[in-house]
């Protein structure tokens, strides 16, 4: 084994830092701060994509040829770990992270050049059509129907859970071309080029938070053209499970999952307990809060592993792990959160919790978010394939030894 | 970074897994748990032989500049085989202690000795607390005449009960709580005054409670009055190799359970088909996966001379708790027949039920990692 930490990679960490001290504006850090999601606030944080676009380091994870960095798995790693240090807000996922690699894979030369430096730019924000109100986790099921017409597909039926659609200008989408077979055959891939076609009506879900995160997609009739289809007609089923590798098999959590760490620290240093001295001081505090932080150790562990290549990460059930231990750990820090915060945290503050919107909190900042990401975090063991479908899969793997 | 075992470690676990998968079959292992002996010779030789008994130590006193990470490898295939011979109490504890004191002619005649295969000993530390702090230490070491007197008690003492020679942990100066004032010194069991009372522990290992009644010690015998690193460094190596031992059970325990559900039959069908069989077993992977990676990460840290005592806490935490949660799935997949003295899977439990005692539980390291250590 070796360890031997790298000159050039303490100068790479210190040029990161320089420039994420720098470059992002007050709005920015603002928005950082009142991060409450995996998706934080929406204008604030394609502004700051725009930025770090601008210096060539929106997608780290794309190859070059495409924008991308050239980074090594380590720089990425100390990357993320200076970029979450400082609170700024995470770069929404469904572009970077999902359609982005995907049409990088999958899509024609003809997608790519038409797609690609767009979502770099931060200039469109892509909703993803998966979901469906009898085809969640079980996506094979889904019913939305394309029918081909001419050039184009004729589509009837709806989506859910498409997050931000009525903030998107493009959406990606899995419909039903055909009935026969499998459930799993029949399905097909659409990259849509607009969300205002005639036909389609996006309706905001509010969530439990108290803000329309989520939407529903209704579509009458429309007419979209077939040349956004990636892969063949009825292949799609593959394309998707190709971008569920990307959706699930993120290799750089622990550095997000410290920050709930430090936060949590931070306010409880400051909370008196009920038996005397601060929070922070708690012996039952400190053994719970403990836990998570090795839970924490534990995932940074398993990454650090996985990032220098060691066979423990090349499970096939790896990026099921990953999704479940990341997923679970929020849920339990942020449930701390809100303990930490308690009464303080009963006030309901939408319009402080809103990026410029120039209200101040009742409370301090850890306050203003526990209970909203509490809340809103309950959804990190749905969205994505359950974390009752990631068991079924690691379960799987361990009994085709 | 590379966490990957070098070839030479490679070889080495290649070679100690097929020593141990031929003569340390479970079977094999209960007949030794069994005789009146506390563990077999034979195997402990087939140890020396493999080189392990000078494995840990600087090559300054002879031994073979073995490191963390080759402990590591050897660790979880002892505790894939849930071995009973002494290579934790006399080799990683009362040796590591003897070689951490190092240029000082007692510690160096035991340590030759104990490499050689010609002597066991043991570290006499704990005293009841449960934690290892060293800084608990009670048991008094007083000058008396040209040398010392010893008075005090030392609990769970693995390898007490067989040792040729005692290194003995207490306190020259202060009161407990203090980290000074701390010394090692070698005691011989049959010193007058000693009062050994041995039993094995519940996981098949030999063990004794001590007690020391104004035992006279030469002042050639006390080899440090400045023992706190000592024993701390010599305490953060053995939980990294106890916590290998914890892993290599897990490795054992998911392995043995997947088959098991993958083959037994209930309602007519294999019960890994359930989906709360099979979310159970994706949570011992899970388990197995956190704790190997941290046991991993941990080691190579601790090579590199980074590992702090934070990092040591998280480790012993997650190897203790996940440990146990995994072993306890693995006993209620198994169903009554995992109740049972004849199969290998509760006595995984126990050993891991052991380790998570040893040198401050789960609870006592999260608080240490919740404190902000």
């Amino acid at each position: 084994m070796n360890l031997e930490p790298k000159p050039e990679l303490e100068a790479f960490r210190q040029e990161v830092a320089e420039f994420l001290d720098t470059a992002p504006t007050d709005v920015i850090r603002e928005a950082g701060r009142k991060t409450t999601s995996v998706f934080a606030p929406f204008d604030a944080t394609m502004a700051w994509q725009k930025i770090l676009n601008g210096k060539g380091w929106a997608a780290p994870e794309w190859p070059v040829e495409h924008g991308g960095t050239g980074w090594s798995a380590e720089e990425r790693f100390v990357f993320a770990e200076e970029y979450c240090k400082r609170n700024l807000p995470p770069l929404l996922p469904n572009c970077l992270k999902m359609i982005g690699p995907l049409i990088i894979d999958l899509g024609t030369e003809e997608q790519k050049a038409r797609y690609l430096p767009r979502i770099l730019a931060g200039d469109d924000y892509w909703t993803q059509g998966y979901s469906e109100p009898e085809a969640g986790s079980d996506l094979a099921s889904l019913t939305c129907s394309a029918v081909a017409d001419g050039d184009d597909y004729i589509i009837n039926g709806s989506k859910t859970w498409t997050t931000l659609a009525h903030r998107a200008n493009r959406m990606f989408m899995l419909v039903r071309t055909s009935s026969e077979g499998r459930k799993q055959q029949g399905i097909t891939f659409l990259l849509l080029d607009r969300v205002d076609y005639p036909g389609m009506e996006i309706r905001p879900i509010v969530g439990l938070d108290g803000f329309p995160e989520q939407c529903e997609v209704f579509f009458d009739d429309v007419r979209v053209p077939q040349s956004g289809r990636v892969g063949a007609e009825n292949e799609g089923w593959t394309v998707a499970k190709h971008l569920l590798k990307y959706e699930r098999g993120s290799s750089s959590q622990a550095p997000w999952l410290y920050r709930f760490v430090r936060m949590i620290r931070e306010a409880a240093a400051t909370r008196t307990s009920p038996f005397g001295g601060t929070l922070a001081q708690d012996p039952v505090f400190q053994r719970e809060l403990g836990e998570l932080e090795a839970d924490v150790a534990s995932v940074e562990a398993v990454e650090k592993l996985a990032v220098s290549g060691h066979p423990l990460a090349h499970d096939l059930a790896f990026p099921s792990f990953n999704k479940t231990v990341g997923t679970e750990l929020i849920q339990r820090l942020t449930s701390l959160m809100a303990r930490v915060s308690g009464l303080e945290g009963l006030s309901l503050q939408l319009q402080a919790l809103t990026v410029g919107g120039g209200t101040a909190p009742l409370g301090d900042g850890f306050d203003l978010i526990a209970m909203p990401y509490y809340l809103n975090s309950r959804a990190a063991s749905i969205y994505a394939g359950t974390n009752e479908v990631q068991r079924d899969l690691i379960a799987r793997s361990l009994m085709s030894r | 970074m590379d966490f990957t075992f070098t070839d030479e470690q490679t070889m080495l676990r290649e070679s100690v897994a097929r020593y141990l998968a031929k003569n340390y079959a479970f079977e094999a292992r209960q007949a030794i748990v069994r005789s009146d002996r506390p563990f077999s010779a034979e195997v402990w030789q087939a140890l020396a032989d493999f080189g392990l008994l000078a494995l840990p130590f600087p090559e300054a006193l002879d031994g073979l500049g073995g490191s963390v990470v080759d402990l590591v490898a050897v660790g979880e295939l002892f505790g894939e085989h849930l071995v009973v011979e002494p290579y934790l109490s006399s080799i990683l504890l009362a040796g590591r202690a003897l070689a951490e004191v190092g240029d000082h002619p007692r510690a160096e005649h035991w340590l030759g000795r104990l490499m050689a295969g010609e002597a066991l000993a043991a570290f006499a530390h704990e005293e009841g607390a449960g934690t290892a702090d060293p800084s608990l230490v009670a048991v008094s070491c007083t000058k008396a005449g040209g040398g010392y007197r010893l008075d005090g008690e030392k609990r769970l003492v693995l390898g007490g009960a067989n040792a040729d020679v005692l290194v003995v942990t207490a306190r020259v100066d202060g009161a407990p709580g203090s980290p000074d004032g701390l010394a090692l010194l070698v005691v011989e069991p049959g010193a007058p005054g000693v009062r050994i009372t041995p039993f094995k522990t519940l996981d098949g290992r030999s063990a004794a409670h001590l007690a020391f009644d104004g035992v006279e010690i030469p002042a050639d015998d006390l080899l440090t009055a400045d023992a706190h690193g000592a024993i701390t460094r010599t305490l953060d190596g053995a939980v990294i190799a106890l916590a290998a031992e914890a892993v290599g059970a897990m490795t054992a325990l998911l392995r043995q359970t997947g088959e098991y559900a993958g083959s037994r039959r209930q309602f007519g069908v294999p019960i890994a088909t359930f989906q709360t069989v099979a979310h159970r077993l994706a949570d011992m992977k899970i388990a197995h996966t956190k704790a190997r990676g941290t046991l991993l990460y941990t080691a190579a840290l601790a090579e590199a001379g980074r590992a702090t005592r934070r990092d040591v806490s998280v480790l012993k935490a997650q190897v203790g708790r996940l440990g146990r949660a995994l072993a306890e799935a693995a006993v209620q997949t198994h169903g009554g027949i995992g109740m049972t003295d004849e199969l290998a899977i509760g006595h995984y439990l126990k050993r891991l039920l052991a380790i998570d005692a040893m040198f401050g539980d789960s609870d006592y390291h999260y608080r240490v990692v919740g404190a902000g250590a």
